[in-house]
């Protein structure tokens, strides 16, 4: 059945894209007939190799680029839509800002054409860079940020209009395991305020890590769309337990309380974990005061 | 709406104040004006002539070429460096782009005529002499010119490479310049020649309107240094310009909102 137009927050229909080379007038199809839709309330990742048609997909989307077939909608507006972009936060791949701004100066202009009034851009823009961690940045021109905190602040500016639906393309592209975690709870994070958050990588480890659901594009041609994992149904529960826990005490409290165990699996440390544990005791024992070992 | 185009206005205003070009001109227009110091001392009691001539063609010169500069360069970088695409995938029409990004310039370029102005006023204090009124409106008209060369820029831009549309407004900015001169040539051509020459004569902006001083309007000679034209004209100058500068904008808006940002 089809879903009720209200429940998407993309529809995209036999969307298509061919461009012409250069000189030779070659062409090159970079969209073949893609379909797909996003509900209300999801992450959804856009998975493909390099090339696949990800970016032009999501660039077709923002009104970066005209379709030369088929349609989309954002928010129910069909594109290109200024009503729909006031609604939707956007990411470039590999974002390039100006880069003789500071960080509040670059949400301050992203504010401005959302349409902020002006205190309440103040204040937005603040919550933000402490949110992405840029508070110790706020001194320094755009000029100066690594890599990993260009991305942040281009996260920080796709959120200053408070959006419905977040559209990030390849955001943990270029962060290190740190950068990527703190922008995965950033997602998650999202989608538990009722936002849509849709990215795009290649990345399948942060797919599977976040997504409800998935498309893959290869070849600017859909190959699949689907759910990453099966659905939260009312009442489930996952409980993580420390390493010393009573495992069996507390799966007897569990039935004693007319729960019912569906899965007790054992969890093995992951070597993000290894690394974000390696990387606090560092953290740690810089802060430690001198001569303490 | 007015508060995007002003963003975008203000934005590349910071931007273009960043372009160290700029100032390298802005010295360029100081040591053209000591430069008519030192040439006036050469001539015969002419001091005040000379400076008038050299500092009004620096500025008209000078002007020009910097709105060519910014105009083919700062609407380029935007597509080149990709910070266009955090911008219109905003809500912000790209006709309000194009706008704004002028707007920025025309303030940019304002104040740099300001300053040019400032630099051949105290150029002919050191004369002796001083401001006049018909060097007055002579400054207000080339910054005039400016500002239409700024837009033929942008227009160009809007669709072709830095290095194709510097050529094409150098061109138009020229041709514009003596479209008179090639009006009188083909009086004496055949009458095809010169109906073509009309023609193309036509969609040129005549940016000859704002360089007077030394021309015959209406069977009179105008000069800076005599009977100069009346704020009439100027402002009648003035308001011919913003025809262009709508009109080229508005070219440069359609290009522009049918380009794809790849």
């Amino acid at each position: 059945m089809a879903r009720h137009v209200a429940e998407l927050a993309i529809e995209v229909i036999d969307l298509q894209k061919t461009y012409r080379t250069p000189f030779r007038r070659k062409k090159v199809e970079a969209l073949r007939g893609v379909s797909f839709t996003v509900e209300r309330g999801q992450i959804f990742g856009f998975v493909g190799p390099n090339g696949a048609g990800k970016t032009t997909t999501i660039r077709t989307l923002m009104g970066l680029i005209r379709p030369t077939g088929g349609s989309a909608k954002l928010l129910g507006h069909a594109i290109p839509s200024r009503a729909a972009r006031f609604r939707v936060g956007f990411l470039p791949e590999a974002p390039y800002f100006y880069d003789y701004l500071k960080i509040d100066e670059l949400l301050d202009l992203a504010g401005r054409l959302f349409g902020v009034p002006g205190a309440e851009r103040k204040r937005r823009a603040d919550a933000l860079i402490e949110r992405v961690g840029l508070d110790r940045a706020r001194g320094q021109s755009l000029k100066k940020f690594s890599k990993g905190m260009l991305q942040r602040a281009g996260l920080a500016q796709a959120l200053m209009n408070d959006p419905e639906l977040v559209v990030l393309d390849e955001p943990m592209s270029g962060l290190d395991p740190i950068g990527r975690k703190e922008v995965r709870d950033l997602i998650l994070e999202l989608r538990d305020q009722g936002k849509t958050v849709f990215f795009s990588t290649h990345i399948l480890s942060d797919v599977e890590a976040i997504t409800d659901q998935v498309a893959i594009i290869a070849r600017g041609q859909l190959t699949a769309q689907g759910a990453t994992k099966p659905r939260r149904i009312g009442g489930e529960l996952t409980v993580t337990l420390p390493a010393d826990a009573d495992v069996d005490a507390w799966l007897a409290r569990a039935r004693d309380l007319g729960g019912r165990v569906v899965v007790v699996a054992p969890r093995h440390e992951t070597l993000e974990d290894l690394f974000m544990r390696q990387i606090a005791s560092a953290d740690d024992s810089a802060a430690a005061p001198e001569g303490r070992t | 709406m007015l508060g995007r185009i002003w963003a975008i206005a203000l934005n590349t205003f910071r931007e273009a104040a960043r372009i160290r070009v700029l100032y390298g001109i802005l010295v360029l227009v100081v040591a053209a004006n000591v430069l008519a110091l030192v040439v006036g001392q050469m001539s015969v009691h002419e001091e005040e002539r000379v400076a008038r001539d050299i500092g009004l063609a620096g500025i008209s010169l000078f002007g020009s070429l910097t709105a060519i500069f910014l105009g083919i360069l700062l609407l380029y970088t935007e597509v080149q460096r990709r910070t266009i695409h955090a911008i219109v995938s905003k809500p912000i029409e790209r006709w309000e782009f194009v706008v704004g990004k002028y707007l920025g310039m025309a303030l940019v370029l304002t104040v740099l005529v300001g300053l040019f102005g400032l630099a051949m006023t105290g150029m002919l204090a050191w004369q002796g002499g001083g401001m006049t009124v018909a060097v007055g409106k002579a400054i207000v008209l080339s910054w005039m010119e400016v500002l239409v060369v700024a837009a033929i820029a942008i227009f160009f831009s809007s669709f072709s490479t830095p290095f194709l549309s510097g050529i094409f407004a150098l061109g138009i900015w020229v041709l514009g310049r003596v479209t008179p001169d090639i009006q009188n040539a083909t009086k004496s051509a055949s009458a095809s020649i010169g109906a073509i020459a009309n023609v193309a004569l036509r969609i040129i902006p005549d940016v000859h309107v704002y360089a007077v001083s030394g021309r015959t309007l209406d069977g009179k000679f105008t000069s800076i240094h005599g009977e100069f034209v009346a704020w009439s004209y100027v402002g009648l100058a003035g308001l011919h310009g913003l025809g262009w500068i709508v009109g080229l904008l508005a070219f440069a808006a359609v290009l522009f909102h049918r380009r794809d940002f790849a």
